[in-house]
């Protein structure tokens, strides 16, 4: 009962309130949108799992070892968001103070912040697997019972990797502070995702799709046929999901009954050692948070004079540089964004243009007016982790921006001009790389250019504009602001500027290109008139969005106050 | 120096602060006390330019808040309640930027913030981060930011929250010798006895609407009550409404 009276404030603040049909509209936007996602992870899994079973012999366990994979895949995610959403919920959490103090035992905060923090790391996880999983009963036309046990098993895995992680968490952060071991979790998780993620892709999984390496297949037939981890849970999950597709209820229920008494003896361990070190370990976590830390400028200090004195410019330069880099969750991302152009370059050099039956001159240069939306979709992941979490990133202290002699606009405009210059230069090393790589035309990387050169300031003029008119300066994490409705507002706007761009540009590169491969045709006046009349509104499109966008942010930003 | 005409300020349809006119001269220590949810710190916040009201004009020393907000903020020292800073700097590295903002050149820079972080007690912190420090620590190190430019006008919400005994004793004689420079302190708070020592006037404002002003003899008057201290006034006019 103390534990649910505990948990209200945090389900009383999600009910929507009378007349704030805004926050309803955002709400069912939202809604719309994850239902949308939800049918496409659904749709795609059928189709891969219809497109597998074509495959007579390994059909069946290519789409049990795509399950194993999932499971595991699923079981990482959750352990890692687990241990950061322990961290928070339990040591970090600005409301653990007023909690305390609370006539309650610190068992039953333990214990209402327990399911609070499961419940988060686990929530999004379950929603996009279930579709997933679904698709597997519909494809393996499973029984009622299959869907029952899914639901059963994936609660139990959240279970025992929220139990888990607890334990770790409720040790760590007697060795180490909370915030620190949060920080030193997050860069490891990061460094661990990037490893992963460049391994992969350098071993080049393409090639089990082409013929000619028909011989690594079947050694891949073989690996497919071996067991995974027997004490893995995520193994449990996957072998008890595997025995209900076919309709294999008695080992089914063992599985999950490895799962559900394995989540029971952490979950009571969880709760033996928390009644012993949960209130030693957030007493620690209070008195770690104001350790003195002595810094000298160091390196940042030489950046001080490259600026003239004294200047609005300098002060903001500085100031956001220097906040940028003492904090780990901030630089740590740059690590990310090193690996993703990294994959990103690799995999034009792995392509396999010789192999496809259209004239390669025509096909290098399609790929490399293609490859301009992947990098704006590159920038516009970017500008949603960068740009737009910056204005909410001032968070509390932005009273000292409102009340110094500095107006809002022009903040927001040096804001822009910092950030401009790298993700101009990102942007233009994803499309010149790849144009080289792709060995396209001069004319084609001219075009790239100038499309680069226009869209990068347009994707973060509507990132920072839109951050600053959704800006919510009490979130505890900035880098979530764009989860918000505000976000969805900018992914969209960006995807569709993008989309626009292209297809503007489309008809003349097209015209051009023939011209150039077919030499017979060549072009006519009206068709450079064309090419011009796009590139222009490519052009005014832009400077248009990022001046709206802009405005827009800064009207909210002043009005907001 | 700071001159409130029919200033007001709704949220929604809730009216916080109701046209207020307010003339303060230069050398005055100006307090502005009130129940909670009075508008106190609405007023405080339109004043330093943090908030807009919905009608109404502001004007420090001059310069209109709405039309000149760069001219009228380089002329304020804002102390808010309370004190949100860039936790990732250092206490000297926060001055460096204020003064970077406010356009104070270096070398007059340095030497204002080493005096400020001298005088409240924080010259031993200096090169530590600010996430490191106390409430009152933080408290002091906003003030020293406030002062660094050397404002005309000093407004200050709550100037006592968090603060030592020490730190209070400081903070009264600060207020006391800026006017005595010529500078105007406009502060709000709840404690009546700091009021009373060191404000030459005093506005009293209950519901968003200024009830009183005066020096506490001529609040004694409008509260018809004689030698009374400024509690005894305060609750007459107050509950009265």
């Amino acid at each position: 009962m103390v534990i649910l009276k505990l948990l209200s404030p945090r389900w009383l603040g999600m009910v929507p309130k009378s007349g704030d049909i805004r926050s309803r509209m955002r709400a069912i936007a939202l809604f719309l949108l994850g239902i949308g996602f939800i049918v496409g992870c659904h749709w795609i899994t059928i189709r891969v799992l219809r497109h597998f079973q074509q495959a007579q012999d390994i059909g069946n366990l290519l789409a049990y070892k795509l399950l194993s994979i999932l499971m595991i895949t699923c079981f990482s995610l959750l352990l890692f968001s687990s241990v950061l959403s322990a961290l928070t919920k339990l040591f970090l959490s600005r409301d653990l103070e007023l909690v305390h103090s609370l006539p309650v035992l610190s068992e039953s905060v333990f214990q209402a912040r327990w399911f609070e923090s499961a419940f988060d790391a686990s929530w999004m996880v379950v929603v996009f697997t279930v579709p997933v999983l679904v698709a597997y009963g519909r494809v393996f036309q499973a029984g009622m019972a299959f869907y029952g046990l899914m639901i059963i098993d994936m609660i139990g895995l959240c279970a025992v990797a929220a139990a888990l992680t607890v334990l770790l968490v409720l040790v760590g952060v007697l060795a180490i502070p909370a915030s620190r071991l949060h920080s030193l979790v997050l860069l490891l998780g990061i460094a661990a995702f990037v490893g992963l993620y460049v391994a992969f892709r350098l071993s080049r999984p393409e090639r089990l799709a082409d013929p000619e390496t028909f011989s690594s297949v079947l050694v891949y037939v073989e690996h497919l046929r071996g067991a995974d981890a027997p004490y893995l849970p995520s193994s449990w999950c996957t072998e008890g999901l595997k025995a209900a597709l076919g309709n294999r209820l008695a080992p089914a229920l063992i599985e999950t009954g490895k799962l559900w008494s394995f989540a029971g003896f952490l979950m009571g361990l969880g709760r033996i050692v928390a009644g012993k070190l949960y209130f030693i370990g957030y007493s620690r976590s209070r008195a770690a948070a104001v350790s003195a830390v002595q810094v000298s400028g160091g390196a940042l200090n030489g950046l001080y004079d490259l600026f003239p004195k004294p200047s609005v410019l300098r002060g903001l330069f500085v100031k956001e540089w220097r906040c940028f880099f003492r904090d780990p969750s901030q630089w740590s991302q740059l690590i990310l964004i090193v690996a993703l152009v990294v994959v990103y370059m690799y995999n034009y050099t792995a392509l396999p243009l010789n192999k496809v039956p259209v004239r390669t001159e025509y096909l290098q240069n399609l790929l490399a007016f293609l490859n301009m939306a992947l990098a704006g979709f590159v920038l516009t992941a970017l500008c949603g982790r960068f740009a737009y979490p910056t204005v909410s990133g001032e968070g509390r202290a932005f009273w000292i921006v409102r009340s110094a002699p500095c107006s809002i606009r022009r903040w927001l405009w040096m804001k822009f001009w910092m950030m401009l210059i790298p993700f101009w230069v990102l942007g233009l090393v994803l499309v010149v790389s790849c144009n080289i790589k792709l060995a396209a035309g001069t004319w084609m990387m001219g075009i790239s250019v100038f499309t680069m050169t226009m869209v990068t300031p347009a994707i973060l003029g509507l990132g920072l504009g839109l951050g600053a008119a959704f800006a919510d300066f009490n979130i505890e994490n900035a880098n979530q602001a764009v989860t918000g409705y505000g976000g969805m507002v900018f992914m969209i706007g960006s995807a569709g500027l993008i989309g626009l761009v292209l297809v503007i540009e489309a008809g003349p590169v097209h015209r051009y290109l023939v011209s150039e491969i077919y030499r017979h045709r060549h072009l006519t006046m009206w068709n450079w008139i064309g090419l011009g009349l796009s590139l222009t509104t490519v052009a005014g499109m832009c400077i248009g969005t990022l001046i709206g966008a802009m405005r827009y942010g800064e009207r909210r930003l002043v009005h907001s106050g | 120096m700071i001159e409130l005409q029919d200033v007001r300020k709704c949220f929604g349809s809730q009216t916080a602060v109701d046209r207020l006119n307010l003339n303060v001269k230069p050398g005055e220590v100006f307090g502005f006390i009130g129940p909670n949810g009075a508008g106190k710190t609405t007023t405080i916040r339109m004043i330093a330019g943090v908030l807009m009201p919905t009608e109404g004009r502001i004007h420090i020393c001059g310069w209109d808040m709405a039309e000149d907000p760069i001219e009228a903020k380089r002329r304020i020292g804002f102390i808010p309640d309370r004190p949100y800073l860039y936790e990732k700097l250092t206490a000297t590295e926060l001055l460096q930027f204020i003064a970077d903002i406010y356009g104070v050149d270096a070398a007059t820079g340095r030497r204002r913030a080493g005096e400020l972080l001298e005088r409240f007690r924080l010259s031993t912190r200096a090169t530590d981060r600010i996430e490191a420090f106390s409430h009152g620590m933080k408290q002091r190190l906003v003030m020293c930011a406030a002062l660094l430019h050397d404002p005309d006008v000093i407004v200050v919400d709550e100037p006592m929250v968090g603060l030592d005994p020490q730190g209070i004793r400081m903070v009264r004689d600060l207020f006391r010798s800026l006017a005595e420079d010529g500078k105007t302190v406009f502060l709000s708070t709840h404690t009546l006895q700091l009021a009373e020592d060191i404000c030459h006037r005093i506005g009293i404002i209950h519901r968003g609407r200024l009830l009183a002003i005066g020096t506490l003899n001529e609040l004694e008057r409008t509260a018809g009550v004689s030698e009374a201290d400024l509690e005894r006034v305060f609750f007459q006019l107050t509950e009265s409404q």
